[in-house]
């Protein structure tokens, strides 16, 4: 096993004309396996031209290209479909990497506030208790076993549903840090132009902070409803995302306006 | 040359160059490039529905060989395309004929 691949897998203009001709062609699958042969063969023979001009191989694969024309010469109709090129990847796995570490992270912190607001309104604040009726006595015998320092059921189920939010928190916030710890491995892997630019600068701190501000929205909406119909049980949790999601959202907004203010000094690709 | 007038021709073009002997792809393309001084220099890949065209017409026969150790489709004309060719030809030399002739009046 080797990092690298093996040449015909590696690309290169040719290999990628034959895949967008491929995935291209339509019609009897003897008709696609003779026209792709016949054109690999027909680039194959320009490559070898434009190498005896003296071109490298970059160069004379561009212009074989180049000479035999669009997909749609050879098909009679337009390419069909385009596979993402490489930077495209990249940088999407950059994009996503971030705005899911982030929103991880967020939720971790939200987790923080949650026990924060249980400790200063009480755990039925943060996590509204189940209805009576939709637990037995063996699930209250858990929940007070777990939580000598009181005798009621309801307190010590919400205590309990608070202690679930922090171990999701602690999770989130874990898988958050990797997430970041990704990105930012790539981040210093992939400084081509290439990838920099294969997206519009800023949009993946754009999209994190629309998703973020509808969170936040969400969660707004939500407390609000449960603090006017519910009696406030269990809307300690939605304002905490909701907080949390705003921190997000203003972090995405100051990396975003710092990529739009830098984005003259990144060349296109 | 405009590419319109070009591929409004090409069938009769590429009939006359395989009339000289079989030929794949690239080297029909090769020979109409040389055989024009360079004037017919379309996107090479505009042929081959040309040439699949005019093989389902029964004008062109293919089949696979192997030159200078690479598969390729070799074609070749068919006696229909033979007779194709001198019909279209005619025509061609008679409308070029009366095109120049009002040209040079």
């Amino acid at each position: 096993m080797t990092d690298q691949a093996p040449a015909n897998e590696a690309g290169g203009p040719v290999e990628d004309y034959l895949d967008q001709l491929l995935l291209s062609l339509s019609g009897p699958p003897r008709y696609v396996r003779h026209t792709l042969a016949e054109i690999e063969a027909h680039l194959h023979d320009a490559v070898a031209d434009e190498l005896t001009a003296g071109r490298t191989q970059a160069d004379a694969e561009q212009a074989a290209v180049a000479r035999i024309g669009a997909v749609r010469a050879v098909t009679g109709h337009p390419a069909l479909f385009t596979r993402p090129s490489a930077a495209v990847l990249r940088r999407t796995a950059l994009a996503g990497s971030l705005i899911g570490g982030v929103a991880l992270v967020a939720y971790a912190f939200s987790a923080v506030i949650s026990v924060g607001l249980a400790a200063l309104r009480g755990a039925e604040f943060v996590s509204a208790p189940f209805p009576p009726g939709s637990y037995t006595s063996a699930d209250c015998a858990r929940w007070l076993a777990g939580d000598a320092a009181t005798h009621s059921c309801i307190t010590a189920m919400t205590r309990d549903h608070v202690g679930d939010i922090v171990l999701q928190g602690i999770a989130a916030g874990l898988f958050g840090l990797l997430a970041l710890l990704a990105f930012w491995l790539m981040r210093q892997r992939w400084q081509d132009r290439g990838t920099l630019t294969a997206l519009p600068v800023g949009s993946a701190e754009a999209v994190g902070a629309i998703l973020a501000l509808l969170v936040a929205a969400v969660g707004v909406g939500t407390a609000v409803d449960l603090e006017t119909v519910g009696r406030g049980l269990g809307a300690g949790q939605p304002i905490a995302i909701a907080l949390a999601a705003l921190c997000a959202a203003a972090f995405f907004a100051v990396r975003l306006y710092r990529g739009v203010r830098t984005t003259r000094w990144i060349a296109p690709a | 040359m405009k590419s319109e007038k070009l591929k409004g021709n090409l069938d009769m073009l590429l009939l006359a160059v395989l009339a000289a002997g079989p030929g794949h792809g690239y080297s029909i393309i090769t020979r109409l490039r040389d055989r024009s001084s360079g004037s017919f220099d379309l996107p090479e890949g505009t042929v081959y529905p040309a040439l699949h065209r005019l093989e389902t017409a029964g004008l062109l026969d293919s089949a696979w060989d192997v030159v200078a150790g690479r598969r390729r489709r070799l074609y070749r004309l068919t006696a229909a395309g033979e007779e194709h060719l001198a019909r279209e030809a005619r025509e061609w030399r008679a409308f070029s004929g009366s095109v120049s002739l009002v040209l040079g009046s």
